[in-house]
């Protein structure tokens, strides 16, 4: 029974998300490829225009490459469920699901996760038909899109804890409008985070968010180490801990001042 | 006779959201604070990308800077005065609401583009307008009476990202769901927020003429720092009002096709 309602809601996720499939496509075709174009063009101006050679030990070359293979992982690593999670608190809709014989954020993740599993599918597919050119092992690439995987889940910990602001707040959108822009800036998806100035490199290293996009495309890359990649495991798997630490406390405390009114 | 019903019109528009955001105070501070967040975050990619290298397709550090001024006054123009009304695009002809504007003595584009504003969004014109000021000696903008260009080419930016906007939206006649078209303007509206020169020739074609994003924020800051030939201009022009008459074609051909929803 546990594990049903498990699979009926991945299922049911899954062809929510698919059933209009040229917006499907379409959206996953301009995440992708859109950001991924913008930065193929900034290496293009800096090497091909500005004449450099090498920016930070890194050739034209590793940064195309990093940014081909970080596509792979940028369609993992977000989503809005955090939204929507924060505009079933504002509105009431949360009593729905209090009311039902699951957990709430396991259901909305579970729900959210069988498009993302599609495409992380899809990706390793592609990562592996492109491996001659980009120099990508099978093997990393699997120990990759699992780091991937595991940001998402810290993702939608950190995000749901944050959507727990609009049980005090109506405009608790604005914080995580906050954290998706931060993301998208310290998770490598707009340049790789070894560009920044090393003075600033503590500030990318005291989130999460690099385990999302960077962390996953320098080990597919070979730029990191097995052991390298294993400690930085062991990384994401303490903020697993602190994510849920959070939800319990976040949820725990909004919870108590919830009140829905109204038939 | 008419322009005056309708600067009437929009004079009451503009009053009900005045009070309404009057009412909503936080919502007047987050949507500033976030606005700041993600203008910062657009500075601080360019001073990674600056920290590697002395300039980028031409262009220095400040003037990127005195660029991205001008492109974040002309996109939250485009914010105070229409963005919420696209976002609400949908719901016209999904929910049937289309119905009331089209039974008013007024044009219903002009109503259903002029119905919400957001004023908390007026502060970021000026704050853009005061990045532009504090970068624009050391960018060699010669000041002055040319001050006055900036405002006419923030208004071609206002245009341009009203008619794309609206190529963006207008399909909802023909599919039932147009949140991925939405989010697909994003994906390249992104592209807005580089310099226009940092593209190959083939792209910055596409983006100068096909979906010309570069007229926002890119062209403006070009053709007031260092002037833009006769030609460049019609074709600014051109281009602008080609989308004009097309979207004006499609909206006459959506009214054709659309079916009220609502009883």
């Amino acid at each position: 029974m546990r594990l049903a309602w498990r699979i009926a809601t991945l299922k049911n996720g899954f062809q929510d998300a698919t059933a209009y499939r040229i917006e499907f496509l379409f959206e996953i075709l301009g995440a992708a490829f859109v950001p991924a174009a913008i930065q193929i063009t900034l290496w293009y101006a800096m090497f091909k225009v500005g004449g450099a050679t090498e920016v930070h030990g890194q050739t034209f070359l590793d940064l195309l490459n990093y940014t081909i293979t970080s596509v792979l992982f940028t369609q993992i690593r977000g989503g809005d469920l955090d939204f929507e999670v924060q505009e079933m608190i504002r509105s009431g809709q949360l009593s729905n699901y209090l009311l039902r014989p699951i957990g709430f954020l396991e259901f909305i993740y579970i729900r959210g996760l069988a498009p993302k599993l599609f495409i992380a599918s899809l990706c390793l597919g592609a990562g592996i038909l492109m491996s001659p050119w980009v120099q990508l092992s099978p093997g990393r690439l699997f120990g990759s899109m699992l780091l991937a995987l595991i940001g998402n889940i810290i993702h939608y910990q950190i995000s749901s804890a944050l959507a727990a602001t609009a049980f005090y707040w109506e405009e608790g959108y604005a914080i995580l409008m906050v954290k998706n822009m931060l993301v998208s800036f310290l998770s490598g998806e707009l340049v790789p985070l070894n560009l920044f100035p090393e003075s600033v490199h503590w500030v990318w290293k005291s989130f999460p968010f690099y385990l999302y996009v960077f962390g996953p495309t320098q080990y597919a890359l070979g730029k990191w180490t097995h052991t390298e990649f294993l400690i930085q495991l062991g990384f994401a798997c303490i903020w697993l801990v602190i994510g849920w630490t959070l939800i319990r406390l976040t949820w725990g405390l909004g919870l108590k001042k919830y009140l829905s009114l109204g038939g | 006779m008419a322009i005056t019903k309708y600067l009437e019109i929009f004079r009451v528009q503009a009053k009900n959201n005045w009070v309404r955001e009057a009412v909503y105070r936080t919502n007047f501070l987050t949507a500033v604070a976030t606005d700041i967040v993600w203008m910062a975050i657009e500075l601080s990619l360019f001073s990674v990308i600056y920290s590697n290298v002395p300039n980028l397709a031409g262009w220095t550090k400040p003037q990127v800077y005195f660029f991205l001024g001008i492109f974040f006054s002309s996109d939250a123009l485009f914010t105070v005065f229409f963005m919420r009304n696209f976002w609400n695009f949908s719901d016209l002809v999904n929910k049937g609401e289309l119905d009331i504007l089209l039974t008013k003595p007024a044009h219903p584009l002009f109503l259903a583009l002029t119905k919400s504003m957001s004023v908390a969004a007026v502060f970021n014109i000026f704050l853009g307008l005061g990045i532009s000021y504090k970068f624009s000696e050391a960018a060699g903008f010669a000041g002055g009476w040319k001050w006055l260009l900036v405002f006419a080419w923030l208004m071609v930016g206002l245009a341009t990202a009203i008619v794309l906007r609206f190529a963006f939206s207008i399909w909802i006649f023909w599919t039932e769901r147009s949140w991925a078209l939405s989010r697909m303007y994003y994906q390249f509206f992104a592209i807005a927020t580089k310099p226009d020169t940092i593209y190959p020739y083939a792209i910055r074609y596409f983006f100068l003429t096909i979906l010309p994003f570069g007229f926002i924020g890119s062209v403006p800051a070009r053709a007031v720092l260092h002037g833009i030939s006769n030609q460049e201009a019609i074709h600014v022009f051109a281009v602008i009002a080609t989308f004009g008459i097309i979207d004006g074609f499609l909206w006459n051909r959506g009214l054709k096709r659309y079916q009220s929803a609502s009883s």
